[in-house]
């Protein structure tokens, strides 16, 4: 059942267009993550939701009710912000308590909300420190407590770890995925990293230049991009030519192989190949010089100039790559077990 | 490689050689100043068997106990106290509107509150007094008449230090974050953020506390008593007393500051981000 609804929304501040015909639909309890470079419009249209910005045109709908002419503070949601924006004169659970406090629940309630929320957010003893005391890690896991202690119909998160370094940026983006299916609240997520979106989204929106290129589940992103944006932005990929062959049957690399999803109109179009697709076979006379190995645990990457394709990556078993070295020529083809191959539109 | 070792002996003489040159430049004037005030042998002669005779606070006392000197200070202390109030309560509700609500208008309030400083005190006071004399005279026979023109002048300065403070807590974000939870503008403002702008406000009342106690010009101009212009008279009469008597304000003054600070870094308030 789709809580949220945005349609049709375009924003503009003065010249620059913000978001153009950003349409999404969230449906109850789903973690949707709005994925692109910074500039893409990403935290624009998470803020419309929110209220802090109006739209220029289009609906924002809640439960099929149009929240539009709604300030944030009747909105009912909860938001986490990049900055961790805690109230830096209240301790952890003053923090935590305020969203409780304005909303008038009973001492004996903010007490027993405060109390669940320290204990799901594994806050414990960090609870009564002030924010200046805690790790960035701690700060993010009050304002997400904060966020959620009551009970909001969606759940917004801009950039939530982007100010955290590597390692607490994974813990607390699986924590984060944790709780929200512990409380099953519907979740918008902006982050410009893909791995994090790829982890924890049911489904990620891949925006570019205001617009909502593609939306779908991580895994369907991987396999079937629908443009060389998204195939680009998710994951390294190589575009090599394709020649018809028939109509879904299309010739890569020497192989034919099967065209997934929207077949492009032309003789030839860009094929998308993954580097974990390919396969190197050394040859004296091959197009292709092995520019650099790097050593990644099961696999290796291979990085190579081949003469009519360019910068090309490979991940290959590293049982494979042994006699790979810096300066070899090497033949690139598609491996045996790929039979399928997405097409991204007419190759230049 | 071998300019590194250079480098690392060179830099700490070259800074310890600049801060014994800025020691001296400020401390040796307030050195001569404190003999002169202090010690009550004839300048001319220094020997080193006269460095430690005639010294004596007898000035400083007659001067701090001077009816006049004291009903001035106690002037100075009212006004003060009524131009930091005056200020923040312009200045506190304007950084907060501009910051959190039309951050579009900074740069015009910026400039509007660095009028204060283009226009010099004498046309300042001629102009207000011209207007006041006919309009309203009793505001001008008043030596608290001096408040607005305090409140206004220490402007350029503390809107600095609220707005520089206001950024420093991320007042915006703040704002935005207890505005997502259903808090009211009031509740905001009175439980968000001024209770985060306390660093700011001290440190902009003592700015203010600074400036009204140096503040010569309009004091002089509209013929008021106050500590500043009561000492200049009093050193007319006893040139070592009034003296003395700056000295020691200067002292107090820094003391003051000094404890400030010291009560804010204990209340675990960062002075540093207040702008200070």
């Amino acid at each position: 059942m789709t809580i949220v609804s945005m349609q049709g929304i375009a924003k503009s501040f003065g010249p620059s267009r913000a978001l153009e015909d950003f349409s999404i639909d969230i449906a109850s309890g789903e973690l949707i993550c709005l994925l692109g470079p910074s500039g893409c419009g990403k935290t624009t249209a998470l803020r419309i939701l929110a209220g802090f910005e109006q739209a220029d045109c289009g609906s924002v709908r809640i439960d099929g009710s149009d929240i539009s002419p709604l300030p944030p503070e009747k909105r009912g949601f909860g938001m986490v912000f990049q900055d961790y924006s805690l109230f830096p004169n209240m301790t952890a659970r003053q923090n935590i308590e305020f969203g409780l406090r304005v909303k008038r629940y009973s001492a004996k309630e903010r007490t027993a909300t405060v109390d669940r929320m320290v204990d799901i957010t594994r806050l414990g003893e960090h609870a009564d420190k002030f924010p200046h005391q805690m790790s960035g890690g701690q700060k993010q896991r009050v304002a997400l407590a904060r966020a959620i202690a009551t009970s909001p119909r969606v759940l917004l998160l801009d950039e939530p770890l982007s100010a955290l370094d590597a390692k607490v940026r994974e813990s607390l983006r699986d924590e984060i995925r944790r709780l929200q299916l512990e409380i099953g609240v519907t979740t918008l997520f902006v982050t410009h990293d893909q791995h994090e979106a790829l982890a924890i989204a049911d489904r990620v929106g891949v925006m570019s230049d205001g617009r909502l290129e593609q939306l779908a589940a991580p895994r369907e992103l991987y396999e079937s991009p629908i443009n060389s944006f998204v195939a680009g932005f998710i994951g390294t990929v190589n575009t090599f030519t394709a020649h018809r062959s028939s109509d879904r049957l299309w010739e890569v690399l020497g192989r034919t192989l099967e065209a997934s999803g929207a077949i492009p109109a032309g003789t030839t179009a860009a094929a998308v190949i993954r580097p974990e697709q390919l396969a190197l076979d050394t040859h004296d006379t091959g197009d292709s010089e092995v520019r650099s190995v790097a050593f990644l645990g099961a696999l290796t990457r291979v990085v190579l100039h081949d003469a009519s394709h360019g910068r090309i990556v490979a991940d290959i078993l590293s049982a494979d790559a042994a006699r790979l070295e810096v300066g070899a020529r090497v033949k690139i083809r598609v491996r045996d077990d790929v039979t399928e191959v997405v097409l991204i539109g007419a190759h230049s | 490689m071998s300019a590194t070792p250079t480098r690392r002996i060179a830099l700490p003489a070259v800074r310890g050689g600049y801060l014994i040159l800025i020691g001296i430049y400020f401390l040796l004037p307030l050195l001569a100043m404190a003999r002169f005030a202090f010690q009550n042998v004839p300048m001319a002669l220094l020997t080193p068997e006269k460095l430690l005779a005639g010294w004596s606070v007898s000035g400083l006392w007659t001067a701090i106990t001077d009816p006049q000197v004291m009903s001035a200070t106690w002037t100075s202390v009212q006004i003060v106290a009524l131009s930091i109030v005056l200020n923040l309560v312009i200045l506190v509700p304007v950084a907060i509107v501009t910051e959190v609500r039309n951050p579009a208008l900074r740069p015009l309030i910026n400039a509007l509150t660095l009028l204060p400083w283009v226009i010099p005190p004498i046309a300042l006071v001629v102009g207000v007094a011209a207007t006041f004399r006919v309009a309203a005279p009793w505001f001008l026979a008043s030596t608290l008449s001096l408040v607005p023109f305090y409140a206004l002048w220490a402007m350029p300065f503390t809107y600095r230090v609220l707005d520089a403070g206001l950024q420093a807590i991320n007042a915006r974000t703040l704002y935005e974050a207890a505005r997502g939870m259903g808090a009211s503008f009031p509740t905001i403002i009175f439980k968000v953020i001024l209770p985060n702008m306390r660093a700011s406000m001290i440190a902009s009342a003592a700015l203010t506390a600074a400036l009204v106690l140096g503040e010569f010009a309009f004091a002089s101009l509209l013929l008021k008593s106050t500590l500043p212009t009561e000492m200049v008279t009093y050193q007319g009469s006893d040139p070592r007393g009034g003296l003395a008597l700056a000295l020691f304000v200067m002292v107090v003054t820094a003391v003051i500051l000094g404890l400030v600070v010291k009560a804010m870094r204990r209340q675990g308030i960062n002075f540093q981000a207040s702008g200070f």
